[in-house]
């Protein structure tokens, strides 16, 4: 069983409190994945999970039990470190076998347990050899391994596929989700890679400054960010934001008014008082589009990126100083230096209020197909 | 690497080379010659480098002279062994402990070590032989070996710890979760890993406790059998002459168990073991 729950989890190093409390539930089977910007805490709640760091104030569970103060081999856990943290003395099948002999297992469930897990992970020709003489991926791969023998109920990933190449890290993102569904193991993941955020989680936990800003499924996450700050991180190119009046509030839709006096009404859930105050008004650059649209806003191009498939184009908000980015067609055509509308739809808009909170957009998630909210074991 | 420098600058370099190893080499080149002349050459004036009858003769005569010649090379060798291998016994743990561990104190008892390392053995003498007396280890090993061993410790904690702090923490951090308890860990990962630096370790304190143990033997020991080289040397000087020709060769032939400590460990010397350990 992988069950595990953080409550009000908190870490100071000295005065300078990093984690300031934490409150996750994890289901046995789940893939979490923390992102969150650098320096945001993800490595220290990890490692307080793990046990390697001491848990200042809160209560971590694993499977029901409080495990503060139980080191990380009795909590079931299994840790993969962002720098592999192989032992270069040994070779990639003593590396592997490392937690076995510690647990003093006999030699033939040793030999088994390592061939299981060599043959999963492709390593079985790689054996003998020092993980000096290894690539970037068969490095991750030995530590991967290392981290499966012993059958830990969690597993917890700090960012295993940076420094990989783009190339080596989505071949072995497909053969984590793999492992995750042949092992049916709960893992947490740290990553600041938003795609394998996105491809990879059941849930996304997003973390800014020690704090959960939202968890969700992916596409909850995108489609109904709860703040500025999740709606700026995920996504990419980032999500626009002008800033907008509020004209009228509604039940179902809030009416505001652009920087250039058009008017936009915005199907999401109304709140009394909100007339006349400022609001701001987000739009995903894929979403923009040339031509007929529910609103138009006219921008001026900065810098046009050719992709093939796409044009982005980086523009500055004609008449605010507000920067706009928009995911066209390949062959859209923008010229840097002209003033131009662009268009979007009311039912793509976010909103948020003066704090920064969402107004709750009334889209429908079961829109999406729900096989895509779920990554089915394989 | 691209070749930077300029011909002049490599003349240079290698001239600087030239005299510095002059200076290190000529009093074994002179030693060797001396121990070549017969003793009646030696103050031939003026000063010639070769002279008659140079032949290998006191390499025989000095273990007839000198019976207990090999004994004297063993104790040497034994002492400064022992002293080696106690003081990484002592050294190991002690360093990792410096490098890893925040205790309270830590700084200062670094800073204590490197005092006590200002203070030579020597100093100490008068007091560590009224210890000895009162013990009752006078005319031991022991009494070699526990001084010797003390002083060589403070120079290699903080060499070692150096070594140490290179090594990743999350080597340990891995070993923790796999579920090592912290001596199996630093018995199977964190000694292997850094041998090189144990090597260097160990090779420094060989050499100082080869060089150091002449003053605790000349004050700890009178027991002629027990005596080191450096003591035993002593029997060359004669009571109207000393036996130049004959101490020199002697004295050449106590380095050989030295060099040879120094080849078989500098061939765990080796660059890069922890190559392929985390990523760079
Ligand atoms: N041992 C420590 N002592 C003091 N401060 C620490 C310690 N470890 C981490 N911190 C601080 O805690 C904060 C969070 O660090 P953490 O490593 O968890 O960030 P992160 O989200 O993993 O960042 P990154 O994405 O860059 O890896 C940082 O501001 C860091 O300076
Ligand atoms: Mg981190």
């Amino acid at each position: 069983m992988g069950q595990l729950a953080l409550q009000d989890v908190k870490k100071s190093f000295g005065s300078t409190e990093v984690i300031k409390g934490v409150s996750l539930d994890v289901k046995d089977g789940e893939f979490i994945v923390f992102v969150g910007p650098s320096g945001c805490g993800k490595s220290t709640l990890l490692r307080m999970i793990a046990g390697l760091e001491e848990v200042s104030d809160g209560t971590v569970f694993i499977d029901g039990k409080v495990v503060n103060n139980l080191p990380p081999v009795k909590r079931g856990i299994s840790m993969v470190f962002q720098s592999y943290a192989l032992y270069p003395h040994m070779s990639v099948y003593e590396n592997i076998a490392f937690p076995l002999r510690v647990a003093k297992m006999s030699e033939a469930e040793v030999e088994e347990r390592v061939r299981k897990a060599s043959r999963i992970l492709q390593l079985d020709e790689r054996l003998k050899h020092k993980p000096g003489q290894l690539s970037g991926g068969q490095r991750q791969r030995v530590a991967i391994g290392r981290a499966i023998v012993r059958e830990p109920s969690v597993f917890l990933f700090d960012e295993p596929l940076s420094n990989l190449d783009a190339a080596l890290r989505s071949d072995m993102r497909v053969e984590l989700s793999k492992l995750h569904g042949s092992l049916g193991a709960t893992m947490i993941y740290v990553t600041h890679d938003q795609i394998e955020a996105m491809t990879m989680a059941d849930r996304i936990v997003v973390l800014d400054g020690g704090v959960i800003s939202q968890v969700g499924s992916p596409l909850e996450l995108y489609h109904k960010p709860q703040n500025l700050f999740v709606a700026g991180f995920i996504g990419n190119p980032k999500m626009n934001f002008v800033e907008v009046t509020c004209k009228a509030s509604a039940e179902n839709s809030v009416t505001v008014t652009l920087p250039d006096g058009g008017e936009v009404e915005v199907p999401v859930k109304g709140q009394a008082n909100l007339e006349g105050q400022k609001m701001t008004l987000g739009i995903r650059p894929e979403h923009i589009k040339l031509g007929q649209a529910d609103a138009h806003i006219s921008v001026v191009a900065n810098v046009v990126e050719r992709l093939g498939i796409h044009t982005v184009s980086h523009a500055t908000v004609e008449g605010a100083n507000t920067s706009f980015c928009s995911l066209l067609d390949g062959a859209a055509p923008v010229v840097v230096g002209e003033a131009a509308p662009v268009g979007f739809n009311a039912s793509d808009c976010h909103l948020f209020d003066s704090t920064g909170a969402a107004l709750e957009r009334l889209v429908k998630l079961e829109d999406v197909d729900p096989a895509m909210l779920q990554v089915e074991p394989a | 690497m691209i070749d930077k420098y300029r011909w002049w600058e490599v003349v240079a370099i290698y001239a600087g080379i030239a005299v510095f190893l002059t200076f290190i080499l000529a009093p074994f080149v002179e030693a060797f010659v001396v121990s070549m002349r017969p003793l009646d050459a030696l103050f031939s004036i003026p000063y010639r480098f070769i002279t008659e009858e140079m032949s290998f003769r006191a390499y025989v005569t000095m273990w007839e002279n000198v019976p207990l010649l090999g004994l004297y090379i063993f104790n040497s060798f034994l002492i400064a062994s022992s002293v080696t291998v106690f003081a990484l016994l002592a050294i190991i743990p002690a360093a990792y402990a410096f490098a890893r561990f925040k205790f309270k104190g830590s700084n200062t008892l670094l800073a204590a070590f490197l005092a006590v390392n200002m203070v030579s053995g020597a100093v100490l003498i008068i007091p560590l032989f009224k210890v000895m007396h009162q013990l009752g280890l006078l005319n031991t090993y022991f009494a070699m070996i526990a001084p010797g061993t003390a002083f060589v410790i403070p120079t290699g904690i903080w060499l070692l710890r150096s070594y140490l702090l290179k090594i990743p923490k999350e080597l340990e951090e891995a070993a923790w979760a796999d579920g090592a308890s912290r001596m199996y860990t630093l018995r199977r990962v964190i000694i292997p890993v850094a041998m090189p630096g144990i090597i260097v370790v160990a090779i420094a304190t060989f050499i100082v406790a080869y060089a150091q143990q002449f003053i605790y033997a000349l004050t700890f020991n009178s027991k002629n059998e027990l005596n080191p080289l450096p003591v035993g040397l002593f029997q060359f000087f004669g009571r109207q002459e000393v036996v130049w020709n004959e101490l020199m060769a002697a004295s050449l032939v106590g380095i050989v168990p030295v060099l040879v400590i120094y080849i078989f460990l500098q061939r765990y010397i080796v660059a890069g073991l922890t190559a392929g350990a985390v990523k760079e």
